[in-house]
C-alpha cells in the first residue's frame, strides 16, 4: 500500500440542521487515479469542497500529504492541492492563455512573471491544447473548456488534483480524452481524484473506485467478483446486469 | 498596423489632446495665432504682461482651462477605471458606478453637504458612496451568493432610495442652494478650479493607482469566486479592496464634478473592443482613453452651443445609444 495523499477520519458536516456528511473515513492513495462515485446528494461534492478548503469543517480530521487541512493557509494549500469545481463560465472573452495564467495567482500576487508564462505553455502542451492558446475561452466547446480548466489547475504544480465531475457534459471523445490525460498525470507523481457519474467509465480508467451512500463512504474499493452487482445495486438503488469486458467489470441497468 | 493605431489612440492621444483642449472655449475673438504667440511666450518663460491679449489668454488658460482640462481628465480616467474594475469584480459587463448606486449615494451625500455647509463635501460623498455599495450588495445577497440580476435590481432600489432622498434635500433647500444642487446633479465641470483639482487629485490618483496595481488580480476575480478559491486565493479581501478603491475614486469624482452618468459603463466596453478583456491591458487603456474621451466630450459640451451643455447630460445622450447598440449586437452576455 502506498502512502495516503488525502486521509479523512471521522469527518461530519452539515448545512444548518441538515447533515450532509456523517463519520466519513477514507484514504486516497498517492500517485493514483481514484474515482469517487455515488448518487446525487450523497455528499460527494461536499466532501470535495471540504478537502479543497471551500467549506470549513469542525468535526473530524482531513490530512493533505500528512498535514491537517484546517491549519493550512489558502496559499499553502494551493501548493499541495488543485481543485476543479463543477460549474465554470466566464462572462468576459478572456484568451485561453490568460485564463490558464490565473492559476498562478496564489504565487505571483500582482504581476505574473516569465516562469509563470512558461508554466502555462508547458501545461497546455501537456494537455494537447496549444492550438487554443490565443482563442477566447467563451467560444470554445465544452470539452475544450474543460481541458483549459484542467490546465489552469496544473500550472499550480500541485501534488494532488481534485476534479468535480470532469467528464460531465462531454461527448465520448472528450470523456476518453480527458480521462486518458488524467491517468497519464499520475505517472508524474500526481494524485488525481475525480467525482464521476458513469461507473463504467470509472472502472475503465480508475486505479481505485470509492462509493458514497447515505452521507458516507461505504466501501473503499471494488473487486470484479460476483458480489459486485449486489453492491452497486445498493449504492445506486438500480438493478444491474454485470458483464466482463477485457477483464474489466461493466454494468448495465436492468430494463 | 491596428496594434499601432490602438496604442496611439490610448497612449499617444492624451498629451496633444490636452494641449489642444486649452484652446477650446466660448471666448470669442481669440485665434490660433494668439495661442501660438502665448505658447511661445510661456515656453520662453516671460509672458509680456503689457500686452492685454496675451495677459488675458494667460489668465484664461492658467486659471480656467488648465485646471478644468486636468480635472476632466482625471475624472474621466477615474470613472472609466472604476467601471472596468466593478465590471470585473461583479463579473458583469452591465455594472458601473451608477448601476451599483455609488453615484446616487455620493450625489445625496454631496447634496447634503451643499445644503448644510458644515459637512465636508468629499467626506459626505465618499461615506454615502460606501453605504450605498454595502446596501446594494447586502440586499442582493441571498444564500451566500449574489446573482448578477439580484445585484442590478438591488442597485436600482438603492439608487431609487438615494435619488428620492436627494429630491427631499432639493425640496427643502433655499433657491440659491437648490440651483447649485440641480446643476451639480447634471454633472458640471465649469466650476473646475485649482482648488477642486487639488482636493480630487490625491484620492482619485490613489484609487486609480491601487486598481492599476491589482489589475491582474481582476482577471482572476472576473472568472468567479469558486475559481479563485480553487487556485488558492481568497477572493473576498481582493474584492473588498477593489470595491473600496472604486468607491473612493467614483465618490471623489462625484463630489468634484457631479453625476456623470453612463461614462463608467461604456468606456470599459470601448476599451475591451480595442485591447481585449485582459485587464492587464484594459486597465491602463481605461485610464488613458477614459481620460481623453471625457476631455473630448467636454470640449464639445463647452463649444457646441452658445451655452454650456452639462456634461452628465452629454454622456447620457452618448451612452444610451451606445448601450442600445451593444444590446442589439448582443455584445453583452446576459447571464
Amino acid at each position: 500500500m502506498t502512502e495516503a495523499a488525502i486521509e479523512v477520519k471521522g469527518l461530519s458536516f452539515g448545512y444548518g440542521q441538515t447533515p450532509v456528511l456523517e463519520e466519513v473515513s477514507v484514504a486516497f492513495p498517492a500517485n493514483r487515479f481514484s474515482v469517487l462515485l455515488g448518487r446525487n446528494g450523497s455528499g460527494k461534492s461536499t466532501l470535495f469542497n471540504i478537502v479543497a478548503g471551500l467549506q470549513k469543517y469542525k468535526k473530524g480530521s482531513v490530512k493533505l500529504m500528512g498535514k491537517e487541512r484546517s491549519n493550512m493557509s489558502f496559499s499553502d494549500c494551493a501548493r499541495v492541492l488543485g481543485f476543479l469545481p463543477q460549474f465554470h463560465k466566464s462572462v468576459f472573452p478572456f484568451q485561453v492563455k490568460d485564463v490558464v495564467l490565473t492559476g498562478r495567482a496564489a504565487f505571483s500576487v500582482f504581476s505574473p512573471g516569465k516562469s509563470d508564462r512558461e508554466k502555462v505553455v508547458q501545461a497546455i502542451e501537456e494537455l494537447g491544447i496549444s492550438h487554443l492558446a490565443d482563442r477566447p475561452y467563451t467560444e470554445l466547446s465544452g470539452g475544450e473548456q474543460q481541458l483549459v480548466m484542467i490546465a489552469r489547475v496544473l500550472v499550480q504544480h500541485p501534488r494532488i488534483i481534485l476534479l468535480d465531475e470532469p467528464t460531465n457534459h462531454l461527448d465520448v471523445y472528450y470523456q476518453t480524452y480527458v480521462l486518458e490525460k488524467l491517468k497519464k498525470l499520475t505517472e508524474n507523481n500526481l494524485t488525481v481524484i475525480a467525482i464521476m457519474h458513469d461507473p463504467n467509465m470509472a472502472f475503465l480508467y480508475a486505479d481505485q473506485c470509492y462509493f458514497m451512500k447515505n452521507r458516507t463512504v461505504v466501501m473503499p474499493s471494488i473487486e470484479p467478483d460476483n458480489h459486485a452487482d449486489t453492491f452497486l445495486e445498493y449504492v445506486y438503488d438500480v438493478r444491474f446486469t454485470t458483464v466482463m469486458v477485457n477483464n474489466k467489470l461493466m454494468v448495465v441497468p436492468k430494463v | 498596423m491596428r496594434k499601432f493605431l490602438t496604442a496611439f489612440l490610448i497612449y499617444g492621444l492624451p498629451l496633444p489632446l490636452l494641449l489642444y483642449s486649452l484652446t477650446v472655449g466660448p471666448s470669442q475673438g481669440l485665434h490660433f495665432a494668439d495661442y501660438w504667440d502665448w505658447g511661445r511666450a510661456a515656453l520662453a518663460g516671460n509672458v509680456d504682461e503689457s500686452s492685454t491679449k496675451l495677459f488675458m489668454i494667460n489668465n484664461i488658460i492658467e486659471n480656467v482651462r488648465l485646471p478644468r482640462v486636468l480635472l476632466t481628465f482625471i475624472i474621466g480616467a477615474g470613472l472609466a477605471s472604476s467601471g472596468g474594475a466593478l465590471q470585473g469584480i461583479f463579473r458583469n459587463p452591465l455594472v458601473d458606478p451608477y448601476v451599483l448606486g455609488i453615484s446616487s449615494g455620493s450625489a445625496f451625500g454631496a447634496a447634503l453637504a451643499i445644503a448644510f455647509p458644515f459637512i465636508n463635501i468629499n467626506l459626505a460623498a465618499f461615506a454615502l458612496g460606501i453605504v450605498s455599495v454595502i446596501l446594494t450588495y447586502s440586499f442582493a445577497f441571498s444564500n451566500k451568493s449574489a446573482s448578477i440580476v439580484a445585484v442590478i435590481l438591488s442597485g436600482m432600489i438603492v439608487s431609487g432610495i438615494f435619488t428620492a432622498s436627494l429630491t427631499v434635500v432639493q425640496y427643502i433647500s433655499d433657491p440659491y442652494k437648490l440651483q447649485a444642487i440641480v446643476q451639480w446633479t447634471m454633472g458640471n465641470l465649469h466650476h473646475a478650479s485649482w482648488d477642486k483639482l487639488n482636493t480630487a487629485a490625491l484620492p482619485v490618483g490613489a484609487g486609480i493607482g491601487g486598481m492599476c496595481l491589482m489589475r491582474w488580480r481582476l482577471n482572476l476575480l472576473a472568472l468567479g469566486e469558486e475559481e479563485a478559491k480553487a487556485v488558492g486565493v481568497n477572493p473576498t479581501a481582493d474584492k473588498a479592496i477593489l470595491v473600496c478603491l472604486a468607491t473612493l475614486t467614483t465618490s471623489t469624482s462625484v463630489a468634484a464634478a457631479g453625476v456623470i452618468s453612463m461614462y463608467g459603463l461604456f468606456i470599459p466596453h470601448l476599451t475591451r473592443m480595442l485591447v481585449g478583456p485582459d485587464n492587464r491591458r484594459a486597465m491602463p487603456a481605461n485610464i488613458f482613453f477614459g481620460g481623453s474621451f471625457l476631455v473630448i466630450i467636454d470640449n464639445f459640451s463647452r463649444s457646441l452651443m452658445e451655452f454650456e451643455i452639462p456634461i452628465g447630460i452629454f454622456t447620457m445622450l452618448l451612452g444610451a445609444p451606445f448601450f442600445l447598440f451593444l444590446m442589439k449586437k448582443s455584445k453583452i452576455n446576459w447571464v
